[in-house]
């Protein structure tokens, strides 16, 4: 057992005489009564919208006016509730707020909690029925669904393994790193059910995939894990799931893809709000997350080029296995894979960290991948 | 009642029919985001800026020119392009496979997606399908051009 109470309260004669005490006579001790808290008046700002986190951001209970660094507390309190002597310690790993803060946190959450989806209801499943795709295409689109449902388990556990570490002052925090691990079970779900009802069942693990996708989970710091997976892992899944709508041979993966996508950019979008938040906010982090990109870039590059996965795309995207389609296909592939790099180095640049071109690995391969497919006549817009 | 396209008399009709169907787009969730839409014509641009807040399409005002810094993103297009994705909406009541926005943008080759900050780039996807299902309301629309 890895937690005892502190007391044994079955033997402790005290505590059992004050229960039946109470019982007998009715006598209420109030003191919680007292407790020396604000009294607010929370209003909707909009209406439409409802009560938001944003319209309780207030005095004592607001986020603006939190410190930096939570020394108050490190219980399962409530911020803005007063906490008396005995509330455990939760061990918090991180309780400075610059470290998960981002921009606007509290309107990703609401959005997150609008915006939900069902895999099982939302998606016109029954439009499947009589969709024969040929072996090559079916194969390949469950091959790309086999792949995304590893991708997806993984960012299902990235996020709900940190939400215990999280300083629970930090409640809007909190609240979206769940929201985010529901949306990732939903894509794992709606991808597995995809990859069944192409009617080929599963293709194959990705060994590749998977060493860049343990990375996620094995950061020394939130901000770390942050980079990592909202802005490198899922800016190039962003650009994966718009890719593979326009690619998607039926209307039923079109939609699959919209919807998959819309969760995907409100975490890129969290993301971006942090790193630029942590910039700001925590300089002396620059250092060590420019040393976590190095790996994380490394790993991505590695991830994007699994057999499993740009063989499946390089099908689907050229629309079969014929000479013909296998060359326009390899084309179509180079310009997506270039493209999730470039949009990679735009979100940093505007985040605040333009110096990452220098320094990266990444960029160099992709200037090299730009002049290789110019070279080859493919255009690039 | 028909409406010509390019015109704000197009997405104000659109907005009219949004409101009907609130239930739908209160589904699919708030939509917060401000975007601009160019049509091209004979090598000049009727600019549309469209602003929606929580579910509702909240203002459109036709504009000389668009500045990315003010708008998310801007779907831009020549004419034809336009005028093709809404007649296929009409046919099929929603746009099919190959007219829906993201597959017309996706390599800039049909419809150009313009934008100063990728985050704002990023809210065409966060709020796709309610983009899609709005545009996919001109199916209820005679449109001409
Ligand atoms: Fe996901
Ligand atoms: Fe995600």
């Amino acid at each position: 057992m890895a937690y005892l109470a502190t007391n044994n309260y079955f033997e402790d004669k005290d505590f059992v005489d004050k229960w039946l005490y109470t019982m007998r006579t009715g006598e209420l001790d109030l003191s919680w009564m007292n407790a020396a808290t604000e009294k607010v008046k929370p209003k909707e700002a909009n209406p439409r919208r409802g009560l938001t986190y944003r319209d309780i951001d207030l005095g004592s209970y607001g986020y603006t006016d939190m410190p930096e660094k939570v020394r108050r507390n490190r219980s399962y309190a409530p911020r803005g509730a007063e906490i008396p002597e005995g509330v455990p310690d939760a061990q918090p790993w991180v309780s400075r707020k610059s470290e998960l803060w981002a921009f606007n946190t509290e309107s990703y959450y609401e959005e997150a909690v609008s915006r939900q989806w069902n895999a099982t209801t939302d998606i016109p499943w029954d439009r499947l029925e009589g969709v024969e795709l040929p072996e090559n295409i079916g194969k390949s689109l469950s091959q790309l669904m086999t792949f995304l449902t590893e991708v997806e388990m993984i960012a299902t556990d990235t996020p709900a393994m940190w939400l215990p570490r999280l300083n629970p002052d930090f409640i809007e925090v909190r609240s979206f790193i769940a929201s985010q691990a529901m949306d990732e079970a939903r894509h794992a779900e709606v991808f597995r059910k995809r990859a069944l009802t192409t009617g080929w069942g599963l293709m194959q693990a990705s060994p590749m995939n998977e060493m860049a996708l343990k990375h996620l989970r094995d950061a020394d710091s939130f901000s770390e894990m942050s980079v990592a997976l909202h802005l490198v892992a899922e800016g190039n899944v962003l650009t994966l799931f718009r890719f593979s709508e326009y690619l998607s041979p039926t209307d039923v993966d079109k939609r699959i893809f919209r919807l998959v996508m819309q969760d995907e950019a409100r975490h890129v979008g969290y993301g971006m709000q942090h790193f630029k938040y942590v910039l700001e906010h925590f300089p002396e982090k620059r250092e060590v997350l420019h040393a976590h990109l190095d790996e994380a870039e490394n790993i991505s590059f590695a991830g994007a080029a699994a057999t499993e996965l740009t063989e499946a795309f390089i099908i689907l995207a050229g629309g079969g296995m014929k000479q013909e389609n296998i060359e326009e296909g390899i084309k179509i592939t180079t310009k997506f894979n270039l493209k999730q790099m470039q949009e990679h180095f735009e979100r940093l640049d505007k985040c605040g960290m333009p110096e990452r071109r220098e320094r990266s690995k990444l960029y160099k391969m992709y200037e090299m991948g730009v002049a290789a497919a110019q070279a080859a006549g493919i255009n690039l817009n | 009642m028909g409406v010509s396209f390019p015109s704000t008399d197009y997405f104000e009709a659109l907005k009219a029919r949004m409101v009907e169907q609130d239930e739908k787009f209160r589904r699919l969730g708030y939509i917060d985001t401000t975007f601009g839409v160019a049509v091209g014509q004979n090598g000049k641009a009727r600019n549309f800026i469209l602003e929606f807040e929580v579910f509702d399409l909240k203002n459109v005002r036709e504009v000389a020119s668009i500045d990315l810094k003010q708008v998310d993103f801007v779907l831009e297009g020549d004419s034809p392009v336009w005028r093709e994705m809404i007649e296929n909406i009409k046919r099929n009541g929603q746009a099919d496979a190959s007219h829906d926005i993201n597959t017309l943008a996706h390599f800039g080759e049909r419809l150009k997606i313009r934008y100063d900050d990728p985050d704002g780039h990023d809210k065409l996807y966060r709020f796709m399908e309610s983009i899609q299902e709005f545009f996919d309301l001109s199916s209820k629309l005679d449109v001409s051009f």
